[in-house]
């Protein structure tokens, strides 16, 4: 990614935090290597969500319905059901997109964004 | 005989003589939907009717002069314990108790799915217990999403998937009435909806190719075939190619859980019909921020785990409705 495509990526995530409330973040370089996505009303906030290689996700359940955290192609990553307040975490080394979904309620998607 | 007059004969005709009793009547099929505690369902030939259970002496009538009957229950949920509804066991209880109190026993029932709310093998035991205080022969399942999580549907097939095919689809008469039950909550891709699979859709061509187009025609399945509401995924993404299989039939009635509220439609000769849970009600589509449980107060719960009453004329495309609650 070179510093334009960057800026723009930023210029994005930001406008998509500010407007929708659940769109994407970017942590700095300097950040924890922690992030968490939390799921309620049957959503994944933020949906996009852009870490450093090495950061790992925590995804928690804040719903009163079970939901699962599982990647698109079923096989990187794939929680068991999350019961209401239970979490799921996955390490990121690679650079790349991510997207994933709740296999239970496939209309939830959301994406994480290595850089 | 009948059958063969069936197959020639052309559709207003089919009205009266699918039966194997030789009495040129008009039978019905008769579906008495209680939302929070069932759907019975009185067989008589080719007319699906149902009433409110508050009206008991017109569902006397109607059972008597049924020649079976059965009930459709759904989302019992055994296990969820959140506020809006912290005794499930109860309602489903109370439920059977509803059932148990009709004037003729249903042949069977037909459970649409989240028999248990995480498919624990205790939550698994626990509705096996109560379903088994029902006054009825037996009770057939197709599995909801909550009851195949962790397993990929291990736990529910060792226990419900016997006589099943795949992922516990299944088919069987009852007399003159083929029931399909189809599993639409495996598989689910992302960004999509139930789904059925290929491997079913042939399964299904194939079990209803041979059928005479005057047999009635039952599915069951845990999503809804058809398009509820698809931002919520309240529909099954290849449940049109399942349909299209059941065109030629003159009477087809589908019964569907998962939403946890009453809906219905008629297409053609098909009845579209959604049952209400036994655990806790689902807000309407659209209208509120998600379809996740919905809270009233405790005094209320039984007045919207209500009931429902479907009546559809076969070849005629009546359907009437009456909605009641239990409260």
């Amino acid at each position: 990614m070179n510093g334009k495509t960057a800026l723009r990526a930023l210029a994005l995530s930001l406008v998509l935090a500010l407007g929708a409330g659940a769109g994407s973040l970017l942590l700095g370089a300097g950040a924890a290597a922690g992030a968490e996505v939390k799921i309620d009303n049957f959503s994944f906030t933020p949906a996009k969500l852009e870490i450093a290689a090495g950061t790992t996700v925590t995804w928690v359940n804040r719903d009163d319905i079970p939901h699962t955290v599982v990647s698109n192609d079923h096989v990187l990553f794939k929680s068991k059901a999350l019961d209401t307040d239970e979490k799921f975490s996955f390490s990121f080394t690679k650079a790349g997109k991510y997207p994933y979904f709740c296999s239970l309620h496939p209309k939830m998607t959301g994406e994480v964004i290595v850089r | 005989m009948a059958e063969t007059r069936d197959d020639v004969l052309p559709q207003q005709s089919l009205l009266f003589d699918h039966h194997h009793d030789g009495v040129d009547r008009r039978g019905f099929l008769k579906c008495m939907a209680w939302a929070g505690t069932g759907t019975l369902c009185v067989l008589n030939g080719g007319i699906l009717k149902s009433f409110s259970l508050s009206g008991m002496s017109e569902i006397e009538r109607a059972a008597a002069k049924g020649e079976m009957s059965f009930v459709q229950i759904s989302d019992s949920h055994l296990g969820f314990n959140k506020p809006a509804n912290t005794d499930v066991a109860a309602t489903l209880k109370a439920a059977i108790e509803r059932i148990n109190a009709l004037p003729v026993a249903p042949e069977f029932i037909l459970h649409t799915g989240d028999i248990t709310h995480l498919s624990k093998p205790e939550e698994f035991d626990a509705a096996d217990q109560i379903l088994k205080g029902a006054n009825t022969q037996q009770v057939f399942f197709v599995p909801g999403e909550h009851d195949m999580l962790n397993d990929d549907g291990k736990s529910y097939l060792d226990r419900y998937g016997k006589g099943t095919k795949g992922s516990g689809w299944r088919s069987f008469d009852h007399k003159g009435v083929h029931f399909i039950g189809l599993v639409n909550v495996v598989n689910l891709k992302a960004g999509g909806l139930g789904s059925l699979g290929r491997d079913q859709l042939e399964w299904l061509e194939d079990d209803v190719k041979h059928l005479p187009k005057s047999t009635p025609i039952v599915v069951f399945a845990h999503i809804p075939l058809w398009s509820v509401y698809p931002q919520w995924g309240w529909g099954t993404e290849d449940g049109a190619q399942a349909l299209g299989y059941l065109k030629k039939f003159g009477s087809v009635t589908v019964l569907n859980g998962h939403i946890h509220q009453t809906m219905q439609k008629v297409e053609g000769n098909v009845t579209f019909h959604t049952a209400m849970s036994t655990a806790f009600p689902q807000p309407q589509p659209g209208k509120a921020e998600s379809p996740g449980p919905m809270k009233v107060p405790a005094e209320q719960l039984r007045s919207v785990l209500g009931i429902t009453d479907v009546t559809y004329v076969r070849g005629r495309h009546a359907l009437a409705v009456v909605d009641s609650t239990l409260g």
